[in-house]
């Protein structure tokens, strides 16, 4: 049994989704990444799950489905998938990343493949997540496919290797490393409160980008709890400090600073043009077809969900790698996200300022030249980031 | 092998045959693809040739045996038997569609070193019953195919020859044929004559005789001799099994008397069931010796009930394509097809006009053991008592 393999299946497990004795589990690997799905079967099992589901996809079904099945299909949700996201309420869930074939539907209809989007599942899901109903985790799982992207070879050993970096597996006790690195980003967060802008303010070439802030939504980070008090850290890595903004007030451009993938496909030199809140121009080198199906055909997905900081602290950042993986990628720099605002960082009933949609993706805008101020309510702007170091005390 | 039947071209005819021969997919109706983590390649073509055939939705549930060698080895005692809600909803879900279930174990004997009483223990029972209506109700236009992989190959031949493999698996679905959807048409209907044949000939019992063998089995004057050619009750024609070289029906369970010797090695739930020798008296197996295996059949038949009885007979000769290719595939679908074999457990709904006769066995699972060879005699016992030979040296001996 490949011992690193089962130590990071232990450490999401443990730390990650934190399962408890007698809660069922719910994975969700690609069939890819069996090898880590049957690790996590194990240490769930361990740790005392009283069953592991184990729901196996696959992009190449995904794009049998789009390519040759009807049109009603793209957007069909099964009754069984109904019952399957709701069994995951009460209960903990591990999905993984790192996509074998990241460009897989690069040659379908970016109008088909961005309107195939299981809408009632991902309903279910926001509920699930409002309520804090689930302790769960996304971590990512190395397969050859995903080396192959990332270093044009498909060199697994190193691709583990910065892995188990960013996953802070090369400490002498992994559990402890992170309980300090999400203190230290818990402090961070616990300054974002307090300081109570009422706008974010981007700027960078191609960048100019004011988004108004939700008094109404908290900064979080790293760690969060279930409603019953399951801590549970959602994405391993992270290192992002992040809030759900004022979905009405967005003014300016954006210029995505990596290219990202998206439905098997590669959105590269992504941007985008805000009024009063919406997107009203989308382009890009490549993608830009997917991402104006999504707003065109998913409610408020031209709205912004999610704001985020990162900085050249980030482990995923010093890799100076580029993952082609969202969950890899928004943890190197700053991102923030079109679609859904997260609903488990509502202080109130949600409002118009905070955005629901079927969807959520995370695009990244950060580097050494982003510059984000806090504007705040009396219009004084602090520095917040500049040449990707923290400048607040 | 014909030229150019290779690679991608020979996967995507091969699921071809499989979708629109075997499970004989309707346009407009959904399709549920069961394939193991290692068949992917199989279950994409699959799933592109179901969409071609105009399924509205192609749904696929990968299984894993690592997951369930996990689930046993170290789950709680409840999860052996645990059907989750959203699993039941998908079984529930198939009725009215189409189902296609893959099979070609890359590593048969993984369980082996689990306990088998817990292996045997391990079946989902809230599961396994709506299977068993769906059966009864003839609502699935089904079918199993093989799905070559290099853990299989490495099983058959002690090298992991995929292609020696596809080579012997193509013969075997006739996809060497020229016209092979026209060589399955010919093979299905004289698979029913021979049937027809025998369900005339109207026995009261199958008598079984060769090397550690004697075993008399009743039969059910309601229960006929069929083909793995089936009808819906919505009308879909489908051919459950692919390959398939049997005729069989559903013994009489309260009916069979005697010893039975398994002549092939049976892979079973992950472990490898070898020597396997059963014990009979009035339709119950008293007596399980086996030389590996032995505590996983022991165990199914002491926590499943009706495990202990019979459920299905079944004739092969040495017609059949797969006996024909001298092949030992550890694969029920292939080896049950070379050669004469029986099933503890279910009885199948298949060989009934109407409802089942009260003498079919209703059991949560179905256990094909092979049991022919050249040594084995099988003779149909009349009502008079006088014995017609069926089999002898693995040739037909009925005239029809």
């Amino acid at each position: 049994m490949d011992e690193r393999l089962e130590r990071y299946a232990e450490l999401v497990v443990r730390v990650g989704a934190n399962v408890q004795p007698g809660q069922e589990v719910f994975l969700f690997p690609a069939v890819e990444h069996r090898d880590l799905a049957r690790a996590l079967t194990r240490q769930a099992y361990r740790a005392g799950a009283s069953y592991v589901n184990v729901i196996y996809r696959d992009g190449h079904t995904r794009k049998a489905m789009i390519e040759l099945g009807p049109d009603a299909a793209l957007t069909y949700a099964p009754e069984w998938q109904k019952v399957l996201a709701t069994s995951t309420g009460g209960n903990a869930l591990i999905a993984t990343t790192g996509d074998p074939e990241p460009e897989l539907l690069a040659d379908l209809d970016g109008e088909r493949v961005g309107r195939a989007v299981q809408q009632e599942l991902v309903q279910i899901q926001m509920q699930l997540m409002g309520e804090g109903a689930v302790n769960w985790c996304g971590i990512g799982a190395p397969s050859e496919g995903w080396a192959r992207q990332v270093f044009g070879e498909p060199d697994v050993e190193q691709l583990w290797e910065k892995i188990a970096f960013c996953m802070r597996l090369d400490e002498p006790d992994p559990v402890a490393a992170w309980q300090e690195h999400l203190a230290r980003l818990g402090e961070r967060t616990e300054r974002m409160n307090t300081l109570d802008a009422d706008a974010l303010r981007y700027r960078a070439p191609g960048t100019d980008l004011i988004v108004g802030l939700n008094p109404s939504v908290h900064w979080a980070s790293g760690a969060g709890d279930t409603a019953t008090g399951i801590r549970y850290v959602a994405n391993m890595p992270t290192e992002e400090v992040f809030t759900s903004p004022d979905a009405r007030r967005t003014e300016g451009t954006v210029r995505a600073t990596q290219p990202f993938p998206l439905f098997g496909q590669i959105v590269r030199g992504l941007e985008l043009t805000f009024e009063a809140g919406r997107a009203v121009r989308v382009e890009a080198e490549t993608g830009a077809e997917l991402v104006r199906s999504h707003f065109a055909t998913i409610e408020n997905a031209d709205r912004l969900g999610e704001v985020a900081l990162v900085t050249g602290e980030s482990r995923v950042g010093q890799t100076g790698l580029l993952f082609y993986d969202v969950l890899y990628d928004e943890n190197s720099t700053c991102h923030i996200a079109y679609g859904t605002g997260l609903p488990f960082l509502l202080d109130a009933e949600p409002d118009d300022a905070f955005n629901i949609a079927n969807m959520h993706v995370d695009f990244m805008v950060g580097g050494p030249e982003l510059e984000v101020d806090a504007v705040l309510a009396d219009g004084t702007e602090v520095p917040l980031i500049r040449n990707e170091e923290w400048q607040l005390d | 092998m014909a030229a150019g039947l290779n690679g991608d071209d020979r996967l995507e005819r091969y699921a071809e045959l499989a979708v629109r021969v075997g499970a004989n997919v309707q346009p407009g109706q959904q399709v549920f693809v069961h394939p193991m983590v290692e068949h992917a390649d199989l279950g994409r073509a699959l799933v592109r040739q179901a969409y071609e055939a105009g399924a509205e939705y192609v749904h696929v549930l990968y299984r894993d045996d690592h997951n369930r060698h996990a689930m046993i080895g170290l789950g709680p005692d409840s999860a052996l038997t645990y059907s989750p809600e959203w699993a039941k909803e998908l079984m529930l879900s198939e009725a009215g569609n189409a189902s296609i279930g893959t099979t070609g174990r890359p590593e048969p004997e993984l369980l082996a070193d689990l306990d088998g009483e817990r292996v045997g223990r391990a079946i989902q029972l809230e599961l396994a019953e709506i299977s068993q209506q769906q059966h009864r109700d003839n609502s699935v236009n089904w079918c199993g195919v093989g799905a070559p992989n290099e853990g299989w190959a490495t099983q058959v031949f002690g090298e992991p020859d995929v292609e020696r493999l596809w080579e012997k698996v193509a013969f075997c679905m006739r996809l060497d044929e020229p016209d092979p959807v026209e060589a399955w048409r010919e093979h299905m209907a004289r698979l029913d004559t021979r049937a027809a044949a025998l369900t005339e000939l109207a026995p009261d019992a199958l008598h079984y005789r060769g090397p550690g063998i004697d075993l008399t089995v009743g039969l059910l004057p309601s229960a006929r001799w069929g083909s793995a050619r089936f009808r819906t009750s919505g009308g879909i024609d489908y051919v459950a099994n692919m390959p398939t070289e049997e005729i069989f029906t559903t013994p009489d369970s309260r009916r069979a008397d005697g010893t039975i010797r398994s002549s092939l090695p049976l892979v079973l739930n992950g472990q490898i069931i070898r020597g396997l020798e059963l014990s009979f008296e009035d339709g119950r197996i008293v007596g399980v010796e086996a030389e590996t295996g032995a505590d996983l059949v022991r165990s199914q038949l002491a926590t499943i009930e009706n495990a202990d009885r019979l459920g299905e007979l079944a004739l092969v000769t040495n017609e059949s394509r797969v006996g024909q290719s001298e092949t030992l595939f550890f694969d029920t679908l292939f080896d049950e097809n070379a050669t004469c074999h029986i099933a503890y457990g279910m009885g199948l709904p298949y060989a009934f006009e109407g409802e089942p006769d009260e003498g079919s066995n209703v059991c949560k699972i179905h256990v094909d053991f092979m049991v022919g060879g050249p040594d084995l005699e099988v003779d149909a016992v009349l009502a008079d008592g006088s014995e017609v030979p069926l089999i002898r040296n693995e040739t037909w001996q009925l005239v029809a």
